[in-house]
């Protein structure tokens, strides 16, 4: 599905570093981390805990700030970005999915969803044919009306990648998201997630431990230690044989000392 | 060891224990500076001793309504911290501790803020107290003379004795909230999406409905009775039963309307879709409607109690300031002793009910008796009770002095009298004032003066006659408002008036109510008489009600000395031929009405003021606690939002507009409710003078006010700053 014409970067992160804590007690979380994504991509980040993925992420999506280096989405470089503008960023150009669906609980479904739209003031009808449109696309209309309470995990989980979606947003990032989920909800999400990428070609930044999800995505980066210890691209390969590379790589890095994954 | 782990969770929960400890140490110190009220008369040198006794006896009933104001606020403080420690009391169990050394922890926890709140409570009270001393010196308008640091063993051991019952039972509902909460609940008590007890809105809406229309009924009904108050006795049951079919409307109706706002509200805003589906709006409205749901039984009892608060202190101060400012005409002259002539109806009841053989001695009075000398020699002095005291002597102190007889405006025989309120009302097409409905002001009728009595107290007044020819009259009335604006129109629109076949046109167009006292007295003493020509009175040959003997004291004479030397306690019968025309009535000097009218002043003004700012602030501060509590709770969907890419200044009006339905709706029910019953009670205040709601009344609601727009402001200023510490990411410089 790969092809050439796609090759329009959306993410350019360049010598990105995170230091922690004052003198003489310092935890440099990244060190001098680069690499780029592309548009229409769907890129894994995998590593030990502790090995920095989810600093990266947070750095990335503009959760955290980075101590040096450059964050580049679209051309902008959001690490310059002041307090109000990073809002709007974040509002405009990422979509979120966190391991807990982190939903809120007074609104249904449907209004879950909508959340982004009103906080941007998007028109009334077309929030209700966006939100229809992107329900439908995740397979979770028949939920619109119920309260997160009333759903299962792997429901919950959707409604926040639709939550995530619904904006239209340059680049999904997702933080475990089927750590909470069992084997046959987080099958279902990975698909749908694959499916937006294939079809949408929506770009997606998901961070995992876990290989068999790492298996769905197309470029895995593995991160250990605060810098980038390789990357493994499924080019045309089956998921199944991209899952034993996947394992093989874990297993070295498991191998030479680190955490266990 | 469970103690230091003890000690070390409050100190380290102290953000949480701040509103616990501060809610107690409240109500401790507002227990305590209460109790000591008996105690501040008495240094504020008040030394009336029928005053202390009826303020300890209403205050000990008082004391009770407070402790359970107070228990209120405290079980709810306590839900607020346990709900926070849920979790800490789970990995308690989790590490392996057993329940009964968790609840142990928790026991000691309370002991702890306990303690310190009550020692905080009563150090803070004993200095209220004091403060308060000069305060109550001021409202009863008395001098400070002896002013020393006092302490009341009395409300410190009833303040104890209270916390130690409030202790046991915060403990008891602990340690069953431990007992039945399964640990899985505990650990997860953050993390699990919250069941929301939604209500089908349709229901909601017909609650709400139903709601306004009971308490819209309730207060048609209100404004159209009026309270039960002014009843007579055939009357009085029926009204009664009337008023607390509107008390339970009003009552059931307030909670009704809360319990079905959440639907409502939801229902409105979705309809007016280009709002909802607008910024936070939908957030803000379902976040309203999930806490709504938990919250309509404190928020009716917030608007009951606001309601109370309200109008107790508005009503009580402004009577008090009707009878202050009236005081004046009220109280004409330095003395006045009443004598009732018995009627055909007290005889009848002597006979009936009470002795037979003492109604033989009493007579009608078919002309009335002169007081001033038959006061002369009859009473027994103050200060010896036995028989052989002292006889008062009138002539001793007497300077100038007026003898008004009232008569009764009944024709021999007749069972109506000839004049009436009602009689004038129907005469010029108008209402009867609304306070005199239902009572007997209708059928009583007006008094009959002669002129003659009348022009000489107008004369001690340094006022000149009015002159009353014999086909005139002139209608005077003391007690203003209503019913003095009643008779001014009557005679001003010209209207004539029958009385035994004479018809009388009035003589004057108005009345003027300075001099239109027939005795001293606290609220008014004449409700209404028909002054005429003194030849006209005789001829109609009416029946005596009442003669009051107006006396001024001799020129130069030291009034405190005066008042002492005509006390007494009991006057000898007055006979005529042997036979009795009536019985001694009301004795009133005039310094005691002030002193007394101060006092009462004061202690109107006092219970108002602090029932009501006890109330104020409990109210506040429930509100506070729950407002506090839901933002903590609401943490997470906080960041969530800040996460999607909410500004903080759209979280912040969220926050803003919720607390701000949660502080203003109760209070706009609150003040409906108010404004509804100080319009019936105005009207009935208004028989005995204007009552106004200004000066002193607006300034203390709006301390009022702004105790609880403060309140207001530190919960939001508190959320804000919590909603910042839950979306705070960690901006490295």
């Amino acid at each position: 599905m790969q092809t050439t014409h796609m090759a329009t970067p959306v993410l350019e992160v360049a010598h990105l570093e995170k230091v922690y804590g004052a003198l003489g007690n310092v935890t440099r979380a990244l060190n001098d981390v680069s690499f780029t994504v592309n548009r229409g991509e769907f890129v894994g980040i995998m590593g030990a805990s502790g090995s920095g993925k989810s600093t990266l992420l947070n750095c990335v999506s503009t959760i955290d700030s980075a101590t040096s280096g450059t964050i580049r989405i679209n051309g902008q470089n959001v690490t310059r970005m002041k307090q109000a503008k990073l809002s709007q960023f974040r509002r405009e150009e990422l979509g979120f999915i966190f391991q807990d669906s982190n939903l809120l609980d007074t609104l249904t479904a449907r209004e879950n969803i909508a959340l982004p739209l009103t906080i941007a003031r998007t028109n009334s009808a077309e929030i209700s044919t966006r939100v229809q449109d992107v329900a439908a696309r995740l397979s979770i209309s028949q939920v619109l009306d119920k309260y997160p309470y009333q759903m299962s995990g792997g429901q919950q989980q959707r409604v926040a990648a639709a939550r995530a979606l619904v904006t239209d947003p340059t680049m999904i990032m997702a933080d475990e998201p089927t750590g909470a989920l069992d084997s046959k909800s987080a099958r279902l999400l990975l698909e749908s997630l694959e499916a937006l990428n294939r079809r949408l070609r929506a770009t997606v930044l998901m961070v995992t431990h876990d290989s068999f999800a790492a298996s769905y995505t197309s470029r895995v980066l593995f991160i250990r230690d605060g810098k980038i210890f390789t990357e493994l691209r499924r080019g045309d390969t089956d998921r199944r044989e991209f899952f034993d590379r996947i394992m093989e790589v874990v297993a070295m890095m498991g191998g030479e000392g680190s955490d266990a994954l | 060891m469970l103690c230091k782990l003890a000690w070390g969770n409050v100190r380290r929960a102290g953000r949480d224990y701040l509103v616990y400890l501060l809610t107690l140490t409240l109500g401790v110190t507002v227990f305590y500076a209460f109790n000591t009220i008996s105690m501040q008369v008495d240094i504020a040198g008040i030394d009336e001793e029928g005053l202390a006794q009826v303020m300890g006896s209403m205050l000990g009933d008082l004391t009770y309504f407070l402790a359970g104001v107070m228990a209120f606020l405290m079980v709810y403080a306590n839900n607020f911290i346990m709900k926070r420690r849920k979790k800490e009391f789970g990995l308690y169990q989790v590490l392996g501790m057993g329940r009964g050394r968790v609840a142990t922890i928790m026991a000691l926890e309370t002991v702890i803020v306990s303690v310190v709140a009550f020692v905080a409570g009563i150090v803070l009270g004993m200095g209220l107290s004091q403060l308060m001393t000069f305060f109550t010196a001021s409202l009863f308008k008395t001098q400070i003379a002896n002013f020393h640091f006092f302490f009341s063993v009395h409300a410190f051991n009833l303040t104890l004795a209270c916390m130690l019952v409030m202790f046991v039972l915060t403990l008891l509902l602990n340690l069953r909230a431990v007992r039945r909460t399964k640990l899985i609940e505990l650990m997860g008590a953050e993390r699990r999406n919250e069941s929301i007890k939604t209500r089908n809105p349709w229901i909601a809406i017909a609650i709400f409905a139903v709601g306004v229309v009971l308490v819209g009924v309730a207060y048609y009904r209100l404004l159209r009775d009026g309270f039960p108050l002014t009843a007579t006795d055939s009357k009085l049951q029926e009204a009664m039963n009337q008023f607390g079919i509107t008390t339970a409307m009003v009552t059931v109706g307030t909670f009704a309307l809360f319990w079905g706002l959440s639907g409502m509200l939801i229902k409105l805003l979705q309809s007016l879709r280009s709002v909802y589906w607008r910024g936070l709006n939908m957030f803000t409205v379902r976040q309203l409607a999930a806490k709504v749901n938990t919250v309509c039984f404190s928020m009716g009892v917030i608007a009951m109690l606001l309601f109370l608060a309200i109008t107790s202190v508005t009503c009580g101060m402004s009577i008090a300031n009707v009878m202050n400012e009236n005081l004046e005409r009220y109280n004409p002259v330095d003395v006045s002793q009443t004598y009732v002539y018995y009627t055909p109806d007290t005889l009848d009841y002597y006979k009936e009910y009470v002795n037979p053989s003492e109604a033989d001695r009493m007579v009608l009075a078919d002309t009335t008796v002169d007081l001033y000398s038959a006061w002369h020699g009859k009473g027994k002095s103050a200060d010896n009770n036995d028989e052989t005291g002292k006889k008062v002597n009138i002539a001793d102190v007497a300077g100038e002095h007026v003898q008004i007889d009232s008569y009764l405006s009944y024709p021999f025989g007749g069972s109506n009298p000839s004049v009436s309120a009602g009689e004038m009302c129907k005469t010029m097409g108008e209402k009867l004032p609304k306070a005199l409905g239902g009572s007997n002001a209708d059928t009583m009728g007006l008094f009959v003066t002669p002129a003659s009595q009348y022009n000489k107290l107008r004369q001690m007044m340094g006022e000149e006659p009015v002159s009353i020819g014999r086909d005139q009259y002139l209608l005077t009335c003391d007690m203003g408002g209503g019913l003095g604006d009643l008779y001014t129109k009557y005679m001003a629109g010209g209207h004539t008036l029958t009385l035994g076949g004479h018809e009388l046109k009035p003589a004057t167009d108005k009345s003027d109510k300075d001099t239109a006292a027939i005795a001293n007295s606290a609220m008014g003493s004449n409700p209404g008489t028909v002054v005429v020509a003194d030849e006209l009175l005789s001829q109609l040959n009416l029946q005596p009600y009442s003669s009051s003997l107006l006396v001024n004291y001799k020129q130069g004479m030291d009034t405190t000395e005066a008042d002492e030397s005509i006390k007494y306690t009991l006057l000898d019968n007055l006979l005529v031929d042997g036979k009795e025309p009536g019985s001694w009535g009301i004795f009133i000097t005039r310094s005691e009405m002030y002193t007394q009218a101060a006092q009462m002043n004061g202690m109107i003004s006092y219970l108002a003021i602090y029932i009501g700012f006890v109330l104020v602030v409990a109210c506040a501060a429930i509100l506070s606690i729950q407002q506090l509590s839901n933002v903590a709770d609401g943490s997470r969907s906080y960041r969530v939002l800040a996460q999607i890419g909410c500004e903080d200044r759209q979280i912040r009006h969220s926050v803003m507009a919720q607390q701000a339905v949660f502080f203003l709706f109760p209070l706009a029910v609150g003040l409906a409710h108010s404004f509804v019953a100080l319009k019936v009670i105005i009207e009935l205040v208004s028989i005995f003078g204007n009552m106004s709601i200004g000066g002193t009344v607006g300034l203390t609601c709006a301390i009022f006010l702004a105790a609880y727009g403060g309140y207001f402001l530190v919960t939001y200023l508190m959320s804000a700053g919590m909603v910042q510490a839950a979306i705070a990411t960690r901006y490295s410089e």
